[in-house]
């Protein structure tokens, strides 16, 4: 082993996490001066920590990455057992939601789509992913994880773990350096030191990748002395500081954002659900967002996609025109279940969702744009999802009339909140939303109905911060 | 020279024969031609396929050029290479051009609406805004311009929201957004942009912006002459963002892959782009507009010189980039000039080969952009317009370089 690979040498020089945009998050900062806030008190607690709504929205987004329904709200916000937010830690964390959003992410580091630039093509893009489905669900130890994938070989088809290497644009050595560098040390390719770089392609040079006469099916294989384990144990074995840092600074950045940066690396084994549990058990997780300092987040493409779908007991339908044969994903599919990066739409480019062409954190676009404040003022598709949220036709059965239909309006309105924000309205929203309906002579003229009333208030939630951020 | 105002890129999507449109060969074999003609032009000595009536009658007021050629025959990477200039690799995806002008133009730009404009629908298949990230994005329109009301989503209200009902809703937004970070708060820069943001989108719904969508502005006439087809009317709203000064509008002409039964394809395919593209360069030179708008026409390669008349092709044109034409026009680019030549069959260029980077260079040269200049970018990236050394090939016969 060559003795100038000691770990400064190595893996030495800066961390990536300066290269998020500033805008997305700002820096991180203490619960400071206390300012007046007219409705502070539903989202923020004196001390400045969350109130049990916001938590419980919070925690849905960043571990199930969807909204609570209302009755997942309501029962939270209404129950009284002093450990509440533990238990459901532990529900969300083994929920079938966590292991797919969180599949998502990590599909969106590595690279995971069919086409140009990556070329996974379909059939391994499923087995891909499938894998990193297993990899999260399971819980399995990232440096574990990460040796299986640089050690792969096989055809990509059976041998999910060889599409590491197929999962890039660059499939040399020096490609599959930057794809390391970056998957397990937080470098992107333009930061990465060209010597760096370098020691890294070393250990892959009997790599090599062959066609099979099975279409598209290729063999991840080496020629002559594999050395990858080499590299393994470089970078994963002993204290792995580096990869652990790194893979904690992942994860908080996702949370947090970038301000936020592990100072030592965390104890312990490198396990996703153990490292979120600790993170959103830590006091720091339980800050308000008003002056507490917690950062807030504009919502993932996806998740806003499947919050507005869900809401309005609508889907869409995704399919792949190319390559041929066409991919047909079954109906109803979550957005965050889609496992190819290139089967897409315009609301997810419009919001931001990452092409994977990279697999770089700033593919992902997380700032509030004046385009997406047209799309949500002004889209027709929304506008028709906004009449389903207020009577979801699902709720029709036989001849049954639609429950919802039936409340009288101040429930239908509470009912919209809770469905939407994870809290009740307050009495100040309610007296607005009912002046409006008096205004225009609600229950005296015919014609004025409760369906247009409500649906303009969906509209304006949908177009609040506090629906469009996770706060 | 003063450089470009805007640009119309018309985009066909799948890869035109360049045979069937600006590079006939009727003394060829019926294999090759089809047993299709070529016709004159308004220009002496220039011809184009019969296909093309209405592009033969204003010859003089664009260029063609025959010689086009690279060495991708699959349409992602095609596209990349027509649209980049670059090859995939390199741990880089570069931004298209569309991208590119756009946001270098977008400082001297002072519309409400964004700089980047694509009609109807996105090329897919990769990311045109390539490392710029979203804030590059395009605005795509959506929709269908052929339609009685052609409605953009997003840029005005739904149908059945009247303006003052849009008025009450901003009025109740008003009192229930009220989610605020305190001043000093690391959200306080999130939340104003959101403001901004809406209120940015508040002017582009309400104020004229909206407007350059509203076809039922322009006459029946004027209608009718592009073609009530999408292609025509998406023309036709190119058209009127050209003249509110966007700086970058493509409309995407999909279905020229034509493998099977090319020629039915082709015909109707033609006929619609014939009378659009036709009417766009004289409805911009009546308007003065031409000088300072470019408008290009290409598709990411040719089609198979040789035709395939078994089954199951059936009269078939496969994917060929090594010969192949496009059009260019308008904006600095003489017009009434054909660049290059090919063979008897058009399989090769015979002379002046015109690579990707030699097409883009030269649109870039004419919209004032240095291609050898940095790319204007917020990562730190040092990479120039299109790669390094290549210059040589720009299509300098066509435009006078300024100093």
């Amino acid at each position: 082993m060559d003795t100038n690979l000691t770990r400064r040498a190595f893996f030495g020089g800066t961390m990536a996490w300066t290269v998020w945009p500033k805008s997305v998050f700002g820096a991180l900062q203490q619960p400071g001066e206390r300012q007046q806030h007219p409705q502070a008190s539903i989202w923020e607690k004196p001390d400045g920590s969350a109130t049990d709504s916001v938590m419980v929205r919070r925690l849905y987004l960043d571990l199930a990455g969807r909204i609570p329904t209302g009755d997942e709200a309501r029962t939270y916000v209404h129950d009284s057992d002093g450990k509440k937010f533990e238990t459901l830690v532990d529900v969300l964390l083994s929920s079938q939601d966590f292991a797919n959003y969180w599949t998502m992410r990590f599909c969106d580091i590595l690279r995971v789509k069919s086409e140009f630039p990556i070329n996974l093509w379909p059939n391994a893009v499923y087995v891909y992913h499938a894998r990193i489905r297993n990899f999260v669900e399971r819980n399995e130890a990232w440096d574990a994880f990460g040796r299986t994938l640089l050690t792969a070989q096989g055809s990509d088809f059976r041998d999910a773990e060889a599409n590491f290497f197929r999962a890039t644009d660059m499939r040399t050595p020096e490609g599959w350096a930057e794809a390391t560098a970056q998957t397990f040390l937080g470098i992107p390719p333009y930061k990465l030191e060209p010597a760096l770089k370098k020691k890294i392609a070393s250990f892959f040079s009997g790599v090599k990748i062959k066609e099979t006469r099975e279409w598209k099916e290729e063999i991840v294989y080496v020629d002559g002395i594999d050395k990858r384990g080499e590299l393994c144990d470089l970078l994963f074995g002993g204290q792995r500081t580096d990869v652990a840092l790194a893979f904690e600074n992942t994860i908080r950045h996702w949370i947090f954002g970038p301000g936020s940066t592990a100072v030592k690396p965390p104890a312990g084994e490198l396990r996703l659900k153990d490292m979120l549990r600790n993170i959103v058990l830590s006091p720091e997780y339980a800050r308000g967002s008003i002056t507490g300092g917690f950062p807030v987040r504009r919502l993932d493409a996806e998740v806003l996609d499947d919050a507005i779908c869900t809401l309005s007991d609508s889907s869409r339908d995704y399919q792949s025109p190319a390559p041929e044969p066409f991919t047909f994903l079954p109906p109803k599919r979550a957005t965050v279940c889609v496992e190819d990066g290139s089967i897409t739409n315009g609301f997810l480019t419009l919001f931001g969702r990452p092409a994977r062409d990279t697999g770089l954190p700033e593919e992902r676009g997380q700032d509030v744009t004046a385009k997406q404040r047209l799309y949500l003022f002004n889209s027709g598709k929304l506008h028709q999802q906004l009449g389903r949220i207020v009577a979801p036709p699902g709720k029709f059965s036989g001849n049954k009339p639609n429950p919802i239909l039936q409340m009288p309006l101040p429930k239908r309105i509470d009912d919209l909140y809770w469905r939407m924000l994870a809290r009740e309205p307050t009495p100040r929203e309610r007296q607005t939303i009912l002046g409006v309906w008096q205004k225009r002579g609600g229950g005296k003229k015919r014609n004025v109905r409760p369906f247009e009333l409500l649906r303009d208030v969906a509209w304006c939630i949908v177009n609040t911060k506090e629906f469009i951020f996770r706060t | 020279m003063k450089p470009a105002r805007s640009v119309v890129e018309i985009w066909q999507w799948g890869g035109p024969s360049h045979i069937d449109t600006f590079d006939p060969k009727p003394k060829a074999d019926r294999d090759y031609n089809g047993g299709l003609k070529a016709i004159s032009t308004n220009v002496p000595g220039m011809e184009i396929h019969e296909w093309w009536p209405e592009l033969a009658k204003c010859a003089n007021l664009y260029s063609i050029i025959r010689s086009m050629t690279h060495s991708e025959f699959g349409h992602e990477t095609a596209t990349y290479l027509m649209q980049t200039g670059r090859m995939p690799g390199g741990g880089e995806v570069y931004p298209a051009i569309g991208a590119v002008i756009s946001q270098i133009k977008r400082k001297s730009y002072k519309g409400d609406l964004p700089p980047y404009v694509i009609l109807t629908r996105e090329k897919g298949r990769f990311s045109e805004v390539g490392f710029f990230g979203a804030a590059a994005a395009p605005l795509v329109t959506g929709g269908r311009p052929n339609a009685p009301h052609f409605s953009v989503e997003g840029i005005v209200p739904p149908e059945g929201i009247s303006p003052n009902a849009m008025l009450e809703r901003f009025s109740m937004l008003d009192e229930l957004d009220t989610w605020k970070p305190a001043a000093n708060s690391c959200n306080a820069g999130q939340a104003a942009l959101f403001d901004t943001a809406g209120q940015e989108a508040r002017r582009i719904s309400s104020g004229d912006a909206a407007k350059v969508f509203d076809l039922s502005l322009e006459s029946k006439d004027m209608r009718d002459r592009y073609g009530r087809n999408i292609t025509g009317q998406s023309l036709l709203v190119a058209r009127r963002l050209v003249e509110y000064g966007v700086p970058y509008i493509t409309v995407n002409v999909p279905g020229w892959d034509s493998h099977k039964r090319h020629f039915e394809t082709m015909r109707r395919k033609s006929q619609e782009l014939d009378l659009a593209i036709a009417t766009l360069l004289q409805d911009l030179k009546s308007k003065g507009l031409l000088d300072s708008t470019i408008v290009w026409m290409s598709g990411e390669f040719g089609r198979t010189p040789k035709v395939g008349w078994d089954a199951p092709w059936n009269g078939g044109r496969g994917h060929y980039a090594r010969c192949f034409s496009a059009l260019v026009a308008g904006g600095g680019f003489k017009g009434g000039i054909v660049v290059g030549a090919s063979d008897d069959t058009a399989s090769r260029p015979l002379y002046r080969p015109v690579a990707p980077q030699d097409f883009l260079g030269s649109i870039y040269a004419c919209c004032g952009i240095d291609p050898d200049a940095i790319m204007p970018n917020d990562l730190g990236k040092r990479v120039t317009v299109l790669p390094p050394q290549s210059s040589a090939g720009r299509l300098r016969e066509l435009y006078a370089e300024s100093a």
